[in-house]
């Protein structure tokens, strides 16, 4: 028979809540940084723009435990930003979750940003927008597809094992709560052990974070005007 | 070459922020272009053309398609800087204006476009948008803090400007439920929210059905009424005639006659023009 092995209120909240923290952490550094990328390679004509779009796309399968390797080392006391002692913390977690999700972002949203018709920015500008308002028009026009781009960077980030396993370090303290343990590891944990009704049951509201995220998206996108397409 | 100026009246500036007061004449200025030449790579699109829209009038500028008509109007409003010549508002080159003052007189011209243009929302938000960005940023965040708790009617400008090209009652719909004649006159009213002092219309009526052709003509009217000077591109001979009080002629990227319309129709001075007019010159 399966056994329920380490699984109490405490343990359970405390995952999921680190879980929570470091992939919304890491979405958030990555829109921070990704929408403005996006926009920007979206709108500017550049020597080397389509190698830099390349790059990005490349940077959507890049292999989680590479980054988690890298990153590993780049936090060790020997590494470039060993100083910070970062290493074996929730915001090593973030870093490489946030380098997992930023392409990923920045690829979905790019290819929003360049889906909104140049007719629309012309009528944005003739209409007396700034680059700014241009730029703000842009980014609403295409909300569908940001929101999407989100809602993709939160699901490779809160789905991710092997990085923040390398980089985090699995730490549960001795009152069963979690400093770096997330729902993915402690189900690469359960399952080793043997626990795989835990394992399950983690699962379970891993799926259940991910569909109520997806679902807030949704909503977001069924509510707002514009969504009966560009004419009849 | 230049347009002949019936009249001639110059006129004052504005400061362009103003919006929209129904009917109301205040003084407006002159859109005028000087030697425009303009290309795109190795390809000369416009060469030395030449042409003044004075307040209270429709100018009509004519020309089979793709004899750079749109490429005038962008310069005209300011999409892109000519490769030589000058674009005039009120008597000042506007690329020689520093960025804040060229804003300021970008924002006394308003265009609509031949393609669909409108925003994905409602018809409304779609014609306040140029009244939005004249204001302030806390305007704008407060503006858009209480939007989300609850909805404002629409202001008398944005009502004027809908009740304009007969839209009024289409004022809540989504804007990407609606016809594409119903769309075309939406963009003219997003244009003539702000009151512009020049109103740009680049093939507004192509491929439109009689009603809605007939509601954006009636809308040229109401803006040169009250003292707006309308520039219409257009390769439709018969439109011209119907709304315009002059027409310049485009052909192969320069302007080969312009003058009053009856004129330019009924006795043209140049024969390509005579040709056109008769529908024996295609391109």
């Amino acid at each position: 028979m399966f056994g329920l092995g380490d699984l109490n209120l405490t343990y359970l909240v405390s995952i999921t809540a680190v879980s929570l923290y470091v992939s919304t952490a890491a979405v958030a550094l990555s829109a921070a940084i990704g929408l403005p990328l996006s926009l920007l390679v979206g709108f500017r004509d550049f020597t080397g723009k389509s190698a830099v779009t390349s790059l990005i796309s490349t940077g959507m399968g890049f292999p989680s435990v590479v980054v988690g390797l890298v990153v590993l080392l780049t936090l060790s006391r020997s590494g470039p930003l060993g100083a910070f002692e970062l290493l074996f913390t929730p915001e090593a977690m973030i870093l490489s979750q946030t380098i997992l999700a930023l392409p990923v972002l920045v690829s979905v949203s790019l290819s929003a940003v360049q889906s909104v018709p140049q007719d629309l920015r012309d009528a944005a500008f003739a209409a007396g927008g700034t680059s700014t308002d241009v730029a703000l028009l842009v980014v609403r026009e295409a909300r569908y597809g940001i929101v999407t781009a989100l809602l993709a960077a939160y699901g490779r980030a809160i789905s991710e094992v092997g990085s923040v396993l390398i980089v985090g370090g699995n730490i549960v303290f001795s009152d069963s709560t979690s400093f770096t343990r997330t729902l993915t590891t402690a189900i690469t944990v359960e399952a080793r052990k043997g626990n795989i009704e835990t394992g399950i049951a983690l699962g379970a509201i891993l799926l259940a974070l991910v569909l109520g995220v997806n679902a807030l998206g949704a909503r977001f996108r069924d509510r707002t005007p514009g969504r009966n397409g560009r004419g009849r | 070459m230049t347009a002949g100026v019936p009249g001639g009246g110059a006129s004052g500036a504005s400061d362009g922020s103003d919006s929209a007061s129904t009917g109301a004449r205040r003084s407006r200025t002159r859109l005028a272009a000087r030697g425009l030449s303009h290309g795109f790579g190795d390809g000369a699109v416009l060469d030395d053309v030449s042409l003044t829209v004075e307040p209270g009038e429709i100018l009509a500028v004519v020309g089979p398609s793709g004899t750079g008509k749109t490429t005038l109007f962008r310069l005209l409003a300011m999409f892109e800087r000519p490769d030589e010549g000058a674009v005039e508002v009120g008597g000042d080159d506007v690329w020689d204006l520093p960025e804040a003052r060229r804003l300021a007189v970008r924002r006394r011209v308003g265009m609509a476009f031949q393609t669909r243009s409108l925003f994905s929302t409602t018809v409304e938000e779609n014609v306040s948008y140029g009244l939005r960005v004249r204001r302030p940023w806390s305007a704008r965040v407060r503006d858009a803090v209480e939007g989300l708790f609850g909805r404002e009617e629409p202001s008398e400008t944005v009502e004027d400007a809908l009740r304009t090209v007969g839209m009024f009652d289409k004022v809540d719909r989504d804007a990407g439920s609606l016809s594409a004649g119903e769309a075309q006159r939406v963009a003219i009213a997003r244009a003539l929210a702000p009151d512009p002092d020049v109103l740009l219309l680049d093939e507004p009526t192509s491929n439109l059905d009689p009603r809605n052709t007939a509601a954006i003509e009636s809308a040229m009217r109401a803006a040169r009424d009250r003292g707006i000077a309308v520039a219409l591109a257009t390769h439709d001979m018969q439109q011209a005639r119907r709304v315009s009080d002059r027409t310049a002629v485009i052909l192969g990227g320069t302007c080969i006659e312009s003058g009053p319309t009856d004129a330019v129709f009924e006795s043209p001075d140049d024969d390509r023009v005579r040709q056109f007019v008769e529908g024996k010159l295609v391109y």
